[in-house]
């Protein structure tokens, strides 16, 4: 029995004035596994993952999550219906402690009215805040929960953005390039953490430029290229593609080419 | 306590629950400019239940205060379509329009004001100023409040987490209407008399200069811009103008020097640390 | 609400990063809002096709006035040529606020200060006996220096408004920042005026009483040259705005606040020419209002103020011709609304229309095009 893919791209397409920013966008991703996608830059990559997010509203096509279309629902119901994602440049909220921003990530699973006027920092047992201390600690973030997010390194907000983004133990977990601006180590830290945390049926789906990071966590990749798909499979298969490859270096080669001449 | 005590502890109370309501809706994001009109209703309703309808005093309290609770909420729908400068146009126009309604209709007695013959004691506004505080500080301390403060910091990355940025918005305009019609509903019963003139745009910039110098980050904001604006005066006893011109000194100063307020969650958790114990 | 990706007429604009969404922008539920308002960051599509607000504005003044003056004869021509007059002057302030929001975000409430100081300044001048030197230009001195002091102050609110803006991490208050410190300005012009020259309202005198017959009715010259000199100089910043290098400047830190100076604009040299502008407008209107009303009072700015204001929302927020177009048609309403019903509840009509307005049709009722992407 096939189960349905976590998320459905079906000709998914955007518009901004006359340019078509992406262009029937069709791949699946299957429950369980971790998708990454990628492309040369103004690929359009953040575009759908706004897209899919419900920040823009599509020109054409659908996009179907668990076989369910949510291209008409508002963001607040794609959350509710299963979407977490990341932001490229952090969006963890400046005037709050780490501990309330993570708190935040739970706010799907709590927004009857109960848990809404409950207080959350009064008694120190509530259950979402010892829920939210765990996340952390286990995701290997060591800090004072009270201590403000503003002040902290840039590799660590990033990884609490990550952590915020799970809280709602979301069906599709999207990552807005996680990786970017961490050290190596850093970064395999966080590959080594995606992966432990990958309950039975997360799935993701990551915006990544580091190639070792994709090659470590995904093992599916879709290139975009000028908003276009021009690769979906294997990310092992990526490097020997020849759309992919004349994607990226194609105008190098043509500039050899000139150079070449020249000479 | 002296006369001049009782009174300066009057205007204290009322002043801080007035504060209240607009704190709830700048932790929120919104700035509203309006507060004027929002007490005058509390005002013209309490005293216009108790002395016209003949109600118990008690009732003319929390009726005027979920009047104003309603028009809050009535009115955020329209002035959530705005943001920003906007919306602080668009707040201060509805305090306009609620100033000018009252004043140019004699339904309420129009230029002549409205006696209100019942009365509250000082107790029942230490009370409520009091009731209002711990309100206040509970709501910041739930989600709701939780919510609020992230919609305040990134609309659109609340949305994304999932809260519903609208229902928060217009909860935190309705919250807002309560306790500013509460204070007005207090200040008409024990004032004894309201006239419209008294509930102008002045008034709606004092009490947002109270808010957003005190500090719209925690729940202590408000009591600390009440007390600075409420008790600085008593310190300057130099007269009337003078006494202004200080004031005015000290808002530019504040707005260049440290703009977030008086007290921000930084000088808290400081505070609290240096306080000792940091609970289990 | 209507849409701000519409590009104005050929007043450019840069697109700004799609994954940084301004904060000052609109969001609905939903985020629509947001979106709507970045899919178009080419401005190519949505081009709103409005008329030309100065046609639109010109068009119904000149219906009004020809009603008027048909249906009324002398009385309304004469009532029509007060309304210009005082239009004129709201008009003036209106600019200077449309310009502060448009370009800098900024609500400033020391304008209709600006406009006091400039009258108390020059009666202050004028009484105290410091212009003997100028001798019968005595009180024109003593308004240009009136001017001058408005300019002046202005140039201080920018200072301590202005360079301290930078917060570290904002939120959704923040805009709130100069709006609270030009109240604290407000407070203390406003009681400086009250401590040195007292808070009794004065006469300041023009020595002249020409008045021109024109057509049967009776046009004083001060009133004229107002209106003239009011329209010259937002004819002028017009051309600033449009032609200039200053003018380009302004626009595009109206239109990219945060990516101005990436863009190339110096924009610790090009803010305070706003300020400087503010403070001529502000200035020259309290110096027409003080030479045709002849009063000077510390509290003359509160009314012109609420009023401008309302004119600016009329004509839409940022947009000049609107506000100029609004300033008029204020005028005209509140000089022709007092002849016929008195001026009591003129006050609550014009500012429900102003929250009607500004939460349905924020573009203004001329649909005038906006300074900068019309922060909504």
């Amino acid at each position: 029995m096939a189960a349905e893919p976590a998320l459905t791209l079906d000709g998914v397409t955007k518009r901004f004035g006359g340019l078509a920013v992406t262009q029937d966008i069709r791949f699946a991703v299957p429950v369980g596994t971790r998708t990454a996608l990628i492309g040369p830059n103004g690929a359009g990559k953040t575009t759908l993952f706004n897209l899919i997010s419900g920040v823009y509203k599509i020109d054409a096509g659908r996009i179907l999550l668990d076989g369910r279309p949510i291209q008409d629902l508002p963001p607040r119901k794609r959350v509710q219906a299963g979407l977490s994602r990341s932001f490229q440049n952090i969006r963890l909220m400046p005037h709050l402690s780490v501990i309330e921003n993570i708190m935040l990530g739970q706010h799907t699973q709590a927004s009857d009215v109960r848990s809404l006027l409950s207080p959350l920092a009064w008694q120190r047992k509530s259950r979402w805040r010892a829920e939210a201390v765990d996340s952390m600690r286990r995701a290997g973030i060591d800090v004072d929960p009270d201590a403000p997010v503003s002040g902290l390194p840039y590799g660590l907000r990033k990884k609490i953005e990550v952590v915020r983004a799970l809280m709602s133990r979301p069906r599709l977990l999207m990552l807005d390039e996680p990786a970017a601006g961490l050290n190596p180590r850093e970064t395999v830290e966080l590959s080594a953490f995606l992966k432990s945390v990958a309950w039975d049926g997360l799935t993701m789906l990551v915006v990544e430029h580091d190639m070792s990071f994709v090659h470590d966590l995904c093992d599916r990749t879709v290139v975009l290229n000028f908003g276009r798909m021009i690769y979906d499979g294997p990310t092992s298969g990526v490097q020997d593609d020849a759309q992919v490859r004349e994607a990226y270096l194609g105008s190098r080669r043509v500039a050899a080419k000139g150079a070449g001449r020249v000479a | 306590m002296s006369g001049y005590l009782s009174g300066v502890l009057a205007i204290f109370c009322i002043n801080l629950i007035f504060a209240y309501g607009i704190f709830v809706t700048a932790a929120a994001g919104q700035i509203n400019l309006g507060g004027a009109g929002f007490q005058a209703i509390g005002a013209y309703a309490a005293g216009w239940l108790g002395s016209t309808m003949g109600t118990p005093i008690w009732f003319s309290i929390v009726a005027a205060a979920l009047i104003a609770a309603l028009v809050g909420f009535l009115i955020s729908f329209p002035v959530l379509r705005t943001r920003g400068v906007y919306m602080v146009l668009a707040t201060f126009a509805f305090g306009e329009v609620v100033a000018g309604f009252l004043l140019h209709t004699d339904v309420f007695g129009g230029a002549m004001g409205m006696v209100v013959p019942l009365h509250v004691e000082l107790w029942v506004l230490v009370v409520s100023s009091i009731a209002v505080t711990l309100v206040a500080f509970y709501l910041m301390a739930t989600r709701l409040g939780l919510s609020m403060r992230a919609v305040n910091d990134y609309e659109d990355a609340a949305i994304v987490m999932g809260v519903n940025v609208r229902a928060v918005q217009v909860a935190a305009f309705t919250i807002g209407g309560a306790f500013t019609g509460l204070s007005g509903a207090l200040y008409a019963l024990n004032f004894g008399f309201v006239e419209a003139q008294y509930f102008n745009a002045l008034l709606s910039i004092y009490i947002l200069l109270y808010v957003l110098i005190g500090g719209t980050q925690t729940a202590w904001g408000p009591l600390a811009g009440t007390v600075f604006f409420t008790m600085l005066p008593e310190l300057f006893r130099v007269g009337g103008s003078a006494r202004y011109l200080i004031f005015g000194i000290l808002i530019v100063l504040m707005m260049a020097l440290r703009p977030e307020g008086i007290i921000t969650r930084g000088l808290v958790r400081g505070l609290s640390f240096r306080g000792g114990a940091r609970g289990g | 609400m209507t849409g701000f990706a519409a590009r104005d007429k050929g007043l450019g604009g840069h697109s700004r990063n799609a994954d940084a969404p301004d904060p000052r922008r609109t969001r609905r539920r939903g985020g629509k809002r947001l979106a709507r308002a970045m899919s178009d960051p080419t401005g190519v599509a949505a081009a709103r096709i409005s008329l030309p607000a100065p046609a639109i504005a010109a068009a119904i003044l000149v219906v009004l006035i020809g009603l008027g003056v048909a249906i009324g004869g002398k009385v309304i021509a004469h009532q029509v040529v007060s309304g210009l007059l005082l239009g004129a002057i709201y008009m003036t302030v209106a600019v200077a606020f449309t310009l502060t929001i448009g370009v800098l975000n900024f609500l400033n409430f020391t304008i209709p200060t600006l406009f006091m100081l400039t009258g108390m300044a020059a009666w202050g001048l004028l009484s105290g006996g410091y212009l003997t030197l100028a001798g019968r230009g005595a009180w024109l001195a003593a308004l240009a220096c009136g001017v001058a002091v408005a300019v002046a102050a202005s140039l201080l609110v920018e200072r301590f408004t202005f360079r301290y803006l930078k917060m570290k991490h904002g939120d959704a208050t923040e805009h709130a920042i100069p709006l609270v410190s030009s109240l604290g300005f407000l407070i203390i012009f406003e009681n400086l005026v009250l401590i040195t020259l007292g808070s009794d309202s004065q006469r300041f005198a023009v020595p002249f009483a020409a008045d021109l017959h024109v057509a049967g009715i009776v046009v004083g010259v001060p009133q004229l040259v107002s209106c003239v000199l009011a329209v010259a100089v937002v004819a002028a910043l017009s051309f600033v705005l449009k032609r200039t290098k200053v003018g380009r400047a302004l626009r595009t830190i109206a239109e990219n606040p945060d990516t101005a100076s990436l863009l190339g604009v110096d924009v610790g040299r090009v803010v305070p020419v706003v300020f400087i502008l503010t403070g001529l407008l502000a200035g020259v209107a309290g110096a027409l209002f003080t030479v045709n009303y002849g009063d000077v009072s510390p509290f003359m700015g509160d009314n012109v103020g609420t009023k401008a204001i309302a004119a600016m929302v009329l004509g839409g927020v940022g947009s000049i011709w609107g506000a100029i177009a609004g300033g008029l048609v204020v005028g005209l309403a509140e000089t022709l609304s007092i002849q016929f019903f008195g001026g009591d509840s003129v006050a609550m009509t014009v500012w429900g229309l102003v929250l009607v307005i500004i939460v349905l049709r924020p573009k203004g009722l001329f649909g005038g095009a906006p300074i900068g992407k019309g922060k909504m």
